[in-house]
């Protein structure tokens, strides 16, 4: 066979990138581009009455001022979702009522980026203040104070009557029953910050109307394809009307999995006929793109003495901000792609989501899985602790093995029953003794300094590979006259790869040279349609599309050839750039391409689909060994182990730099990260300098396995590998917290003061 | 008002304004590897040479280059060590979205320049301003160490 | 952006003084810009003194230490004529002060006059007994660093250049360590704590400890510094120690805000304050200056 997949092929944007070419989407400047700036609110709730933009206007190089009554009020979601979306129509582009500091609250566009800014200082705007509650609890008690006024036409969210964003009640077998017949029960709480995705590049979009008065977008994004229906459902024009381009992205990690910006560039360059350019500041990031849900998850679990965990609760209660992009599906993820992971036979999983005047939540890599991960594999921990057990054994007793059903997913889908999930490929064993034996489970290293004390934690983690009986891409395939395919692809590389490692599986499948196949992603003029990036869906969903339509493209030459060579077209060998028959005769693909192209006069082309009813886990286990001083309440993670198993591997270190960077943020997420919000609902930390990543020096030693299996609903046995990572260095961490100095952080990030105060709690008690 | 600097090697007068940083002249006059990230300094996308030291272009005052050297990627795009960075930060895997490309490549550019035997500590801290939130720094500190290594000096 | 009118380049203390008053409104200095173009503030133009010759570091004859206003953070982290002084201490803050990039414009004198309470340059400095050069048009003045901030953001200049500060030769020859509390590797301090000590026949002498954002300015601990004046570095000082650092805590006055409580903060300052005692006194012990990690 052709060897492509599961090789280190050059990432096929590399070169460009290091280069620093203008691939982005601001680096692009269409003449005449005017520059928007967003008005924003300074108040978490208040009518906007009015707004004065007299002396806005007259500024020098000011075009235009919006605000809602230049706009008509289309209840839509921002959420990037197949549709129907399975968030809540609470949203319209420019509201009449702002519900949170950041809401949009008028759009200037000028001939400068200064004179949008002058602009905006000088725009009156007259606000009747209402009450506001962030505090998710009081909102959800509220039915005074209603967020949303307007009923979800859709009856997601109980807008209208309530602050309840999303609701989920499952059960499968009768939790309360079984826990009163365990040897023991434990019950714990945890608390989960907001924290925002940070991609590097924020979010930019621009917009203009091309010479046959059709709107092009070109923007950075994860769902193109989602995107031109919001618009064309936004902005009342067809579909048609609309082209959506993504070049390079830098980064979207969930947040551009959103209509964030879009919208307004659309509506300003229809206007105003011009092009139009909107970027967001980091501030603007911080305050006003999307957060990672803040949850509170208080978990009940009843085992019996020998460790097997018979019932098992998880209740969350989350803060989705001022409006429901993603609400109940984040939500429904926390328990869908955590509790399956110790499949008792009594589950229950309730989620209230709440409405309140905060920062929006939304998509987030990990999607909810992040946060029920953290509850759960801490959770194990306590349990272990309670009941006297090894806390490995505990979790090797009771996770999920080959053949296992989930028993949640059935309950749970997107918004709607899913599908049965049975697990039928899993190195989870595997990546536990691999994980063991790299960071030294049981063979604690000492201390560097006598004030610190060292401990070892790990965390069991899955996933899903997109969205089972929902996500779906298409792929078309077309060979060019020198033996090169074009391949066409609706799913989109945001940086994570996906074009190299869908260019590898076409080559394979066509067994041509990786280099023959050029690819194109996402623009809604050129490309089949793809749900987008999200979901890890990529490889496993457009990469299922991608080996279809190149099977199709090679069946459709092996009947060519067939002909022509009087043999059976199943016998002809794809490999190394050539087709061979059995007896011998062989031609290169360059020769097919011109035989087909010139004497039989075809376009040899195709275009496939693919869906799967799967959702395949993907699996990781997690470890860290940790230092903490003593006096100081500081976490240094000295090493970090992540064995995942990803099903085949198409390029190794890709999938090992998708595990390095989740473990960046997952570090982050146990550490340092935290959108801090005040009662009043403002950030107080809108900016990288408060708001700290993880830098070079802040980074352990890493070590990564892939420990590979095969799926055999995968492409080549492909799984996913984007988020899976993300889920464990947080509990991982936490568990070895503990480990070293014995006390518990049921919230994150465990900053240096929350350490400092735990262990001082348990100094007095 | 009017500057003069040398941009990547050539006297070049660039029309500014008083209160502009560096980072928005630059993309002006078409560095477009010159990248906005926060305009806090603390991302390191749009990191340049002034002078031939590391700046973060953002809260550099673009009219405090008047006078001074100036160098972007576009700049170095011909020079041999850069071109050796570029080469293993490819093969190693360290370019992922590559929003952050250009501007580690100015640092540890700088860095290479300034000591050819850098430890792993060492390039961290070179790259301690530039933020990347795809890689985790892991093969972007290896390729580093790997063009040290062809320079001679062991690490 | 910032919405300037006009941008001026000094090419003199005097001149940046007399660009500065000249107006029309209101005008600032700029030195690396690094805070500057941070969070811009309201003014009508600014004075540029990074050519203004206040980029300078010497040592005088008799070993006294002169560091520019305009020195970068990059130059104080490896000039050898400051991480050759009092064990290389100053080198050493400045190299926790920012990321590597921001370093090479920001200067010492930026850092100073900007007067955040968590400016990182002013414990060390005030632990060396530095003083702060000041250039009015027609004449300069000199006062300690430690009478130099006034408030948060406010200090002593009004419209007036700081030219650079001077260290005396005797604090070169002090042990001197100085450490910083972040959440993350590159942060804002939390707290910051600097300990200088002399010695005098076998005592401690020139006892300094200067602490960083645990009050509206940078401050010396004076009763703690006291308590440990004239001990006998080779007798067992660990209650000492203890007792200073209890001390020092006691005398910082810290805020409450969404990076640290008041209440951590201070402990924080007991915290550093005693592993920097007792690592100085080991450096003491060990006949010399070991060094500021
Ligand atoms: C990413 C980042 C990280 C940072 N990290 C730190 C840190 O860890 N610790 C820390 O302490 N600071 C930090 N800072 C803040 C800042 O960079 C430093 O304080 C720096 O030293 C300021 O110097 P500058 O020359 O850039 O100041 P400028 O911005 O040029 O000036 C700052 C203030 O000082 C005044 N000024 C400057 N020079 C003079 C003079 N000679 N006489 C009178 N007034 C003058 C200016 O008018 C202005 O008000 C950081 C900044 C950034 C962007
Ligand atoms: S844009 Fe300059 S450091 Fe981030
Ligand atoms: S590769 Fe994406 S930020 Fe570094």
């Amino acid at each position: 066979m052709n060897k492509v997949v599961g090789t280190n092929v050059t990432k096929i944007d590399a070169v460009k990138l290091a280069r620093g070419e203008p691939v982005f989407t601001d680096d692009h400047r269409p003449p005449g581009m005017l520059y928007a700036k967003v008005l924003r609110s300074p108040h978490a709730h208040a009518r906007i009455l009015e707004v004065d933009a007299t002396a806005a206007l007259a500024v020098d190089g000011v075009v235009d001022v919006i605000w809602h009554r230049d706009t008509r009020p289309i209840l839509h979601t921002r959420a990037g979702q197949s549709y129907p979306e399975p968030s809540p129509y609470d949203t319209v582009m420019m509201p009449e009522k702002a519900r949170f500091i950041g809401d949009r609250v008028a759009v200037v566009a000028a001939e400068t980026l200064i004179a949008a800014e002058r602009a905006l200082d000088l725009i009156e705007v007259k606000y009747e203040v209402l009450e506001a509650v962030t505090d998710m609890d009081e909102a959800l008690r509220r039915t005074d104070l209603l967020i949303h006024e307007t009923p979800d036409p859709r009856g997601i969210s109980q807008a209208g009557r309530s602050n309840l964003a999303a609701h989920i009640d499952k059960q499968v077998g009768d939790v309360d029953a079984a826990l009163k017949t365990c040897d023991l029960v434990v019950e714990r709480t945890y608390f989960l910050p907001k924290v925002q995705a940070s991609h590097i590049e924020p979010h930019v979009s621009m917009a203009w109307v091309d010479e046959d008065d059709r709107l092009i977008v070109r923007t950075s994004t994860q769902i193109p394809f989602h995107l031109r229906r919001m618009l064309a459902r936004i902005l009342e024009i067809p579909e048609a009307r609309i082209r959506v381009i993504k070049p390079r992205v830098g980064g979207g990690f969930g947040d551009k999995q959103e209509l964030v910006v879009e919208d307004l560039v659309s509506f300003l360059a229809l206007r105003l006929r011009r092009p139009v350019r909107l970027e967001f500041t980091r501030h603007e990031e911080l305050v006003a793109a999307r957060l990672r849900h803040s949850q509170r998850i208080v978990m009940t679990t009843g085992v019996m003495k020998d460790g097997t965990i018979v019932a098992n609760r998880m209740h969350v209660t989350a803060d989705t901000g001022a409006y429901g992009s993603h609400a109940l599906t984040v939500q429904g993820n926390t328990g869908q792609k955590v509790l399956p992971m110790y499949p008792a036979k009594n589950i229950h999983f309730i989620v209230d989501c709440a409405y309140t005047n905060n920062p929006i939540s939304g998509a987030f890599r990990g999607y909810g899985a992040p946060q029920g991960c953290f509850a759960l594999e801490c959770h194990i921990d306590e349990v272990a602790r309670e009941l006297g057990m090894d806390r490995l054994e505990l979790r090797k007793k009771n996770h999920i093995r080959l053949g296992d059903t989930d028993p949640l997913s059935a309950k749970l889908g997107e918004g709607k029953e899913g599908l049965v999930r049975v697990v039928h490929s899993t190195s989870l064993e595997e990546c536990i003794v691999r994980g063991c034996e790299a960071i030294g489970w049981g063979d604690k290293r000492p201390p560097t300094q006598p004030y610190f004390k060292r401990g070892l934690g790990m965390a069991l983690a899955m996933q899903g590979s997109g969205i089972a009986g929902v996500d779906w891409g298409g792929a078309t395939v077309k060979l060019n006259d020198d033996g090169s395919v074009n391949l066409t692809v609706g799913a989109t590389d945001i940086g994570q790869g996906s074009d190299t490692v869908l260019a590898q599986l076409c080559a394979e499948e066509l067994g041509i040279p990786y280099d023959k196949v050029l690819i194109l992603s996402s623009d809604t003029d050129f490309t089949p349609f793809d749900v987008g990036a999200y979901a890890s869906s990529t490889t496993y969903v457009s990469g299922g599309a991608v080996v279809k339509a190149a099977r199709r493209l090679r069946e459709q030459l092996a009947g060519l050839l067939g002909t022509k060579w009087e043999c059976d077209p199943g016998d002809l060998v794809f490999s190394e750039g050539s087709v061979t028959e059995p007896r011998g005769r062989s031609m290169t693909m360059q020769d097919v391409a011109l035989f087909a192209l010139y004497e039989a006069k075809i376009q040899p082309m195709a275009t496939e689909s693919h869906m799967s009813n799967e959702s395949p886990p993907p699996f990781a286990a997690q470890f860290a060994d940790v230092e903490v001083d003593t006096e100081t309440g500081q976490v240094f993670v000295r090493k970090f182990v992540s064995a995942v198993d990803c099903g085949t591997v198409v390029h190794p270190r890709l999938a090992e730099g998708q595990v390095e960077g989740a473990v960046a943020q997952g570090l982050g997420y146990a550490l340092w990260e935290e959108v801090l919000v005040d009662r009043a609902g403002k950030v107080l930390n809108p900016h990288f300098l408060d708001y700290k990543i993880a830098t070079a020096l802040d980074m352990p030693e890493l070590v990564t396995f892939l420990v590979e299996t095969s799926e055999p609903s995968g492409p080549y046995g492909a799984k996913a590998a984007g988020e899976v990572p993300i889920d464990g260095p947080a509990p991982a961490i936490v568990n070895a917290i503990c480990d070293a100095v014995g006390v518990r952080c049921y919230r994150i990030p465990a900053t240096p003061e929350r350490v400092w105060r735990a262990m001082k709690e348990q100094e007095s008690s | 008002m009017t500057i003069e600097l040398i941009l990547d090697g050539k006297r070049t007068a660039l029309e500014i304004l008083p209160g502009q940083n560096l980072l928005q002249a630059l993309r002006g006059a078409s560095r477009f590897s010159v990248k906005l990230g926060c305009e806090t300094g603390d991302c390191g996308s749009c990191t340049v040479l002034l002078d031939g030291e590391p700046v973060n272009s953002c809260v550099v005052a673009a009219a405090r280059a008047a006078g001074r050297s100036v160098t972007t990627l576009e700049g170095l795009l011909g020079d041999p060590l850069m071109q050796r960075l570029q080469r293993e930060l490819v093969d190693k895997g360290a370019v992922q979205c590559g929003y952050c490309s250009p501007g580690m490549l100015i640092s540890l550019y700088a860095l290479l320049k300034q000591d050819e035997a850098p430890t792993d500590r060492d390039v961290r801290e070179a790259l301690s301003g530039n933020l990347c939130r795809c890689t985790g720094y892991v093969k972007p500190v290896e390729a580093a160490l790997a063009v040290a290594a062809t320079l001679g000096g062991a690490s | 952006m910032w919405d300037l009118k006009e941008y001026r380049y000094a090419s003199s203390p005097e001149d940046a003084v007399a660009l500065l008053r000249k107006g029309p409104g209101r005008g600032m200095f700029i030195a690396g810009g690094t805070d500057l173009l941070l969070f811009p503030p309201a003014c009508d133009f600014v004075v540029d003194v990074s050519r203004a010759g206040i980029d300078r570091l010497a040592a005088t004859p008799d070993g006294d230490l002169f560091l520019g206003a305009a020195a970068t953070l990059h130059t104080l982290t490896t000039d050898p004529l400051v991480t050759g002084f009092a064990g290389g201490a100053v080198s050493h803050a400045a190299a926790h002060c920012g990321n590597r990039p921001v370093r090479s414009t920001a200067t010492l004198g930026g850092n100073l006059c900007n007067a955040l309470p968590s400016a990182d340059m002013a414990p060390v400095l005030i632990a060396l007994d530095a003083t702060c050069y000041i250039a009015d048009v027609d004449n300069q003045e000199s006062i300690p660093l430690v009478d130099f901030f006034t408030g948060p953001r406010r200090t002593v200049l009004g419209d007036r250049l700081l030219v650079g500060v001077a260290l005396p030769a005797e604090a070169g020859r002090r042990v001197c360590r100085s450490r910083k509390l972040t959440r993350s590797a590159e942060d804002i301090s939390l707290v910051q704590v600097a300990v200088a000590l002399g010695m005098e026949g076998g005592r401690l002498d020139q006892v300094r400890i200067a602490l960083g954002a645990v009050a509206p300015v940078p401050l010396r601990a004076g009763l703690a510094e006291t308590a440990l004046t004239d001990l006998d570095y080779h007798s067992d000082c660990t209650a000492a120690v203890a007792d200073a650092a209890e001390i020092a805590a006691g005398e910082c006055d810290p805020i409450s805000d969404h990076r640290a409580s008041a209440e951590y903060r201070r402990d924080m300052v007991r915290v550093l304050t005693g592993r920097l005692i007792a690592e100085c006194l080991d450096d003491l012990r060990r006949g010399g200056n070991g060094g500021a990690a």
